[in-house]
């Protein structure tokens, strides 16, 4: 091992849209922003208010009763209406604990009912952004919105919200019966009120600071665990078990800090309240004895007593407002994220007055287009293409010279820079995005199966394809005896990512999904370079079917499968510098006779 | 779709059984035993405080009570502690008042010292050591394991499962000491006041027990199946992440959001039921905790009056302790769902500790000295994922060292799956293969990988800088060793082109990267381990004749002195060959040199056959001026 090098990595955490945390943390659009969520349940959720206000009163005059009971018939010695107290007592506990019933359900289905609806905001939000989108971000991070972050928005509507309505007016209820009971005390109460405020600002600003930093590190934990595990045939290939394990466990203890310091920080907090309230009631023993013990002041015994109850029900919910404020920071970060995700506006959208294509014929035109990933750097410049419909279009040229962007453009995943791209004469930009992949096939260099059966990923083009359609498909393009001699043929399951097919089997799989799916433009990126030879030879007949009365776009490698292209074009940098026929383009002698000649040699026979 | 309560392993380990289970937790808690009882001993002490508070404020009442009310009984004072009796009431209320408060600051600080040794114990040390543990175990489970499970399941075990593990110690075992310390002092304590009030006050307390209990065994299915329809979400939405070219290119936005939705709204259902359940128990308990206030203010308030009970120290202690009494038992929801929670995460942590590691050295295994020239020999060797299924089928053929394998075949055929068996990414169900002689099952696990360099197939890059992922199996290598293992992958040049060179940070799998580039450096990062055996899996399928020209040039120098298996059907890769194998269904159907195998009639001259440029082109070509070395070789 070399002396000095630097902490190993697994991973590069590169944090971009949590850079910056604003420092409001009980944000009031954020909540009411939230609280539009629950506005197609506005019955529950106003039932709920209803429910809260009655448990703000029922729990102050539980304890009021108590106390009530106690300076009353007790004091008095009066056993029949002692019981009957109790007897009291008892009915009104019933009915409180009938409405926390309903109060928590109904507020535990409203939080549900929120976060389902969230989940599937974020899950359409999603899917409606451009591809530009998810070369950017991680797949860890995308699901950590999705998991924990929308339960921190749950947590904060079931318990936050109506826990705090509730505790809040019990506090209100109680004050007020303190205040009947007796005006001194009731000041007491409300000089400790400035205190408690003190503390809890004073915490604010600290605790959110410390819930945002590990929350952030916890995304970073996620996100080097998820490739951890989608890379693990790397790792023990490469021995690196050991390596990775110890660079894991370092993070995790890193994360631990994170999530201590949140514990230490409420662990101040907490019992400061706490000392708060018994630093009332110290006061009230001191100050009701003095006034009990000074006759003149009107105050018996069992006011103390009950002032003793009453102030136990004020200050109980001080405590657990410590709590549920954690619970609303922590939710208010949730979905401070999740809402930034909901904000993301794609790069560029369909215009609105974007029209569906009709049936297309299938003429393809490029006017002078550039594009540039970045500004900075330019992948493509100047394209001038121009394909009749039925046309086969070829694409030559080195790694890195446009090729995969100008399908990509081609296909809308991109606007381009400068210039314009028309389809049957109609500017794609005025097209709707949609209605233009329904009629394009594209298969690229990775293709990507979903859980499911074969059958399944085969109808994805076309869901309401018949069984008989699906198997001619697979026929047409010769390869259904390759399906039907899996372990249970088209019913074979893959799992994900398209475990148990191999690489070849799966992009077979994609021809058949593009087929079925009967696209007038078909975009083939180096489709057939993962099949291996003999396949490729079995299927480039059926291709030639497939591509027949299509568009057609290819990118291949193998230069002896675009040999009958109606048009060539070669791209160097980002330019077409030249285009026509294989034979015109051999005689021409120029880059392309080049790149083949260099084909041929690696394939000839002869040494 | 697969069933949702699928096997982990791929060799079902059987189900460990609620008590085993328990058990295990308890090991896990005895190993952090120091911490627990820290934690434990620091709330006891709290306990103690709390309680002594209570008793100060009862004395406190009772001494106004009996300064005012005349015939009163006079307060009883714990542990002998009389205020002297020159105090006047006043002064002695002040003195109680002045001790309540001392008590609480002591709580206060206490309080903050217990929550911060808890994260320290259970964040700090508990998930830190469980989450390496799972994350270890991960590492080294074999690759069936991986081709079983999906793996947003295994990432929720190793974050939030391992959470709810971690919560038996904290919420589950030392709450429940806390909670069964506190109920027993509590009992004693209102034993001490009134043995007869006690008992009748707690009378509810058995019912509540078994409601708790039988709650308890109605949700635990529940909570179980929760977690896997979650799961099912999490892998939708990870699918439509990482499939999304191909949802956009199909235009299936909206089957996939229906998918979507469907497994949202089963989480939903499912939680529902659960909520109905929880919201009937949680009230039902806190009644039956208030129904002990009713008989404490009946029967205790009657005792009150006839004079048998106290006031302050008596009866408003006693609905103190009442409530502190009612508080723990309510946390019983509380724990009752924990042990519930903490129950389902722990048996998918320990799932996955126990899944067998298939593929280990085995014990006094041979060791492979590195970089020492080695022979490969397949001898009879069966192997199918599925054991019915078999994908080879009675391969057998030697390698000696040094020499290149070209590997043939048509989708499907197995040639994947042979290379994989020599690095052990898998077992032969039958049969032997060897290296340098020894059964590869019989040498050490780590000596034979690190001899052997795999390209695989998919070129899966970790997000990291581009040296650390060529580095990636030699973390050690200078950066000289890597630019050389780079020239030779035909990536030095790309890579010195990019804006911050062998620093640029690649993204997740590898985006921002073509697919060509991808795999020049999974070669690389083959080549910088010096293996003996290098392994390539159709390294130039996605690479233009150009570049592939470059990487050929370059291999064989990397070649040199390796043995090499490649899967490859370009005839210039299968030209340098010194052995080329035609696989079909798993089976070894023509083996030799190129040179002989073009003679022969069968597979692989119809292979051949068809990637030979066409004889028009030739002529062209040959015809163009300037093309001296092709004109000039003999054309077949």
């Amino acid at each position: 091992m070399s002396r000095t090098p630097p902490p190993l990595t697994l991973t590069c955490f590169q944090p971009n849209e949590d850079a910056e945390t604003s420092e409001q943390p009980l944000d009031a659009g954020l909540i009411r922003r939230l609280l539009t969520y629950t506005r197609p349940y506005r019955r529950t959720r106003n039932l709920l208010f209803g429910l809260v206000t009655v448990r703000a009163i029922q729990l102050p005059c539980l304890a009021w009763t108590i106390g009530a009971v106690i300076k009353g018939p007790i004091a008095r010695g009066d056993l029949r209406g002692t019981l009957l107290g109790a007897a009291g007592f008892a009915g009104l506990a019933a009915l409180t604990q009938f409405t926390l019933h309903f109060r928590q359900l109904l507020a535990l289905r409203l939080g549900e009912s929120v976060v389902q609806d969230l989940r599937q905001a974020l899950a359409s939000h999603l899917l409606a952004m451009p591809m530009s989108f998810f070369h950017r971000e991680k797949l860890g991070r995308i699901i950590s919105r999705v998991t924990s972050d929308v339960e921190a928005v749950r947590a904060g509507v079931q318990n936050v919200l109506f826990v705090s309505l509730v505790l809040g007016g019990q506090m209100i209820v109680s004050a007020l019966l303190m205040l009947w009971c007796d005006r001194v005390l009731f000041l007491m109460v409300l000089a400790l009120a400035p205190a408690m405020w003190l503390i809890n600002q004073a915490f604010r600003m600290r605790y959110s600071r410390v819930m945002r930093a590990n929350q952030e590190s916890f995304s970073r934990l996620t996100a080097t665990l998820a490739e951890s595990v989608n890379g693990v045939r790397v790792t023990q290939g490469f021995v690196r078990q050991d390596v990775n394990a110890s660079i894991f466990q370092r993070m995790a203890a890193d994360h631990s800090v994170y999530n201590v310091e949140v514990a230490r920080t409420s662990a101040i907090f907490l019992p400061l309240l706490d000392f708060t309230s018994q630093t009332f009631i110290a006061m009230l023993l001191l100050v009701g004895g003095y006034r009990v013990l000074h006759p003149g002041i009107a105050m018996s015994i069992g006011d103390l007593v009950q002032f003793f109850f009453l102030a136990g029900i004020f200050f109980e919910p001080v405590r657990n407002l410590g709590d549920v404020y954690h619970q609303a920071l922590a939710a208010m970060a949730g979905a401070e994220r999740v809402f930034r995700v909901l904000d993301t506006q794609p790069e560029w959208q369909d215009d609105p007055a974007a029209t569906d294509l009709p049936r297309l014929r299938g003429r393809v035109e490029f006017h002078g287009v550039g594009f540039g990933y970045t500004p900075e750097r330019r992948v493509l410049q100047d394209v001038d293409i121009a394909a009749d419909p039925g046309q086969t279009i070829a694409l030559v040229g080195h790694t890195g010279s446009g090729k995969t962007t100008l399908i990509n453009l081609l296909a809308k995943f991109y606007l381009p820079g400068t210039g314009e791209i028309l389809v049957d004469g109609r500017d794609l930009r005025r097209v709707r995005a949609e209605s233009l992949h329904r009629q394009m096939g594209v298969i690229q260099q990775e293709n990507f199966l979903f859980t499911g059966t074969i059958l399944d990923n085969l109808r994805l083009g076309r869901p309401e394809a018949t069984d008989a359609a699906v198997v001619e498909a697979a026929r047409r393009l010769d390869c259904l005896d390759l399906f039907e001699a899996l372990p249970e043929g088209l019913q074979t399951v893959v799992g994900e990512r398209g475990a148990g097919l191999s690489l070849g089997q799966r992009q077979l799989v994609c021809f058949v999904r593009a087929m079925l799916a009967d696209p007038r433009i078909l975009v083939l990126d180096e489709a057939t370079s993962s099949v291996d030879a003999v396949t490729e030879a079995r299927i480039q007949r059926s291709l030639a079917t497939l591509m027949q009365g299509r568009t057609s776009f290819v990118i291949a490698h193998r230069l002896s499968t675009i040999r009958n292209a109606d048009q060539i074009l070669v791209l160097e940098h980002g330019r077409i510098v030249e285009r026509g026929t294989h034979p015109q383009l051999i005689a021409r002698n120029g880059v392309y006779a080049n790149l083949y000649r260099q084909f041929v040699r690696a394939t000839s026979d002869e040494e | 779709m697969k069933p949702p309560g699928q096997p982990l392993s791929a060799t079902a380990t059987p189900e460990l059984s609620s008590w085993g289970l328990v058990r295990r937790l308890l090991g896990l808690a005895w190993h952090y035993r120091a911490g627990c009882i820290r934690v434990v001993s620091l709330q006891v002490v709290l306990l103690s405080l709390g309680l002594a508070g209570l008793g100060l404020t009862g004395v406190g009442i009772d001494v106004v009570k009996a300064s005012i009310v005349p015939g009163s009984a006079a307060p009883r004072w714990p542990f002998g502690l009389h205020p002297p009796a020159a105090w006047t009431p006043m002064e002695t209320v002040a003195a109680v008042s002045a001790g309540i408060l001392a008590l609480a600051l002591t709580r206060s600080w206490l309080n903050c010292a217990y929550s911060t040794a808890v994260a320290r114990l259970v964040q700090g040390e508990i998930v830190t050591a469980l989450r390496a543990q799972v994350y270890d175990r991960l590492q080294r489970l074999s690759f069936r394991f991986f081709d079983a499970n999906a793996s947003s399941s295994l990432i929720n075990r190793v974050t939030r499962d391992v959470q709810a593990t971690r919560l038996f110690i904290d919420g589950v075992l030392i709450q429940s000491l806390i909670m069964a310390l506190s109920l027993v002092v509590y009992v004693i304590y209102m034993a001490h006041i009134h043995a007869g009030l006690t008992a009748a006050c707690l009378a509810t307390t058995p019912v509540m027990w078994v409601i708790s209990v039988r709650f308890s065994r109605l949700v635990r299915p529940a909570y179980r199946k929760n977690r896997e329809l979650v799961d099912r979400l999490v892998t939708v939405l990870s699918e439509s992440v990482q499939g999304i070219a191909v949802i956009k290119g199909f235009a299936r936005e909206g089957h996939t959001l229906e998918r979507y939705t469907v497994a949202n709204r089963d989480v939903r259902e499912q939680n529902f039921w659960i909520f109905d359940r929880v919201t009937t128990f949680g009230p039902l308990i806190t009644f039956l905790s208030q129904a002990n206030l009713v008989v404490l203010l009946a029967f205790g308030g009657g005792l009150v009056i006839r004079g048998s009970l106290p006031l302050g120290t008596g009866l408003i202690v006693f609905a103190g302790l009442l409530q502190q009494f009612s508080s723990q038992v309510a946390n019983l929801t509380n724990l009752a769902n924990s042990v519930q929670e903490s129950l389902t995460g722990a048996r998918r942590v320990f799932e996955v500790i126990d899944a067998p590691v298939e593929i280990t050295s085995p014990p006094g295994a041979r060791r492979l000295p590195q970089h020492c020239p080695c022979s490969v020999t397949f001898d009879h060797v069966r192997f199918g994922y599925d054991p019915e299924a078999p994908v080879l089928r009675d391969v057998s053929f030697t390698v000696e060292p040094g020499q290149c394998v070209a590997i043939l075949g048509a989708t499907g055929s197995g040639k994947s799956t042979l290379l994989s068996l020599i690095p052990r990414f898998y077992d032969p169900c039958a049969g032997r293969v060897l290296v340098n002689g020894v059964p590869v099952r019989d040498l050490h696990l780590e000596d034979l990988r690190r001899n052997v360099g795999t390209v695989f197939q998919e070129s899966f890059l970790f997000s990291n800088t581009i040296a650390a992922c060529i580095a990636f199996g030699r973390p050690e290598a200078t950066r000289d060793q890597i630019e050389r293992a780079a020239r030779v992958a035909a990536a030095h040049r790309f890579i010195e082109r990019l804006p911050q060179g062998y620093e640029t940070v690649v993204g997740e799998s590898g985006k921002g990267l073509s697919g060509g580039q991808r795999q020049r450096l999974a070669i690389a990062r083959a080549i910088l381990l010096e293996p003996s055996i290098l392994l390539l899996d159709d390294p130039t399928a996605a690479i233009d004749a150009q570049t592939e020209h470059d990487i050929l040039e370059a291999m064989d120098s990397a070649t040199a002195g390796r043995t090499t298996f490649v899967v490859a059907h370009r005839l210039s890769t299968l030209r340098r060959a010194d052995l080329v194998l035609v696989l079909e269904n798993g089976r070894v159907v023509q083996a030799g040199r190129h040179a002989d195998l073009a003679e022969q009639k069968g597979p692989y001259r119809w292979i051949i056959g068809h990637q030979l440029a066409d004889e028009e082109t030739r002529r062209l070509l040959g015809a163009a001026p300037g093309v001296p070395a092709l004109a000039g070789g003999g054309l077949p």
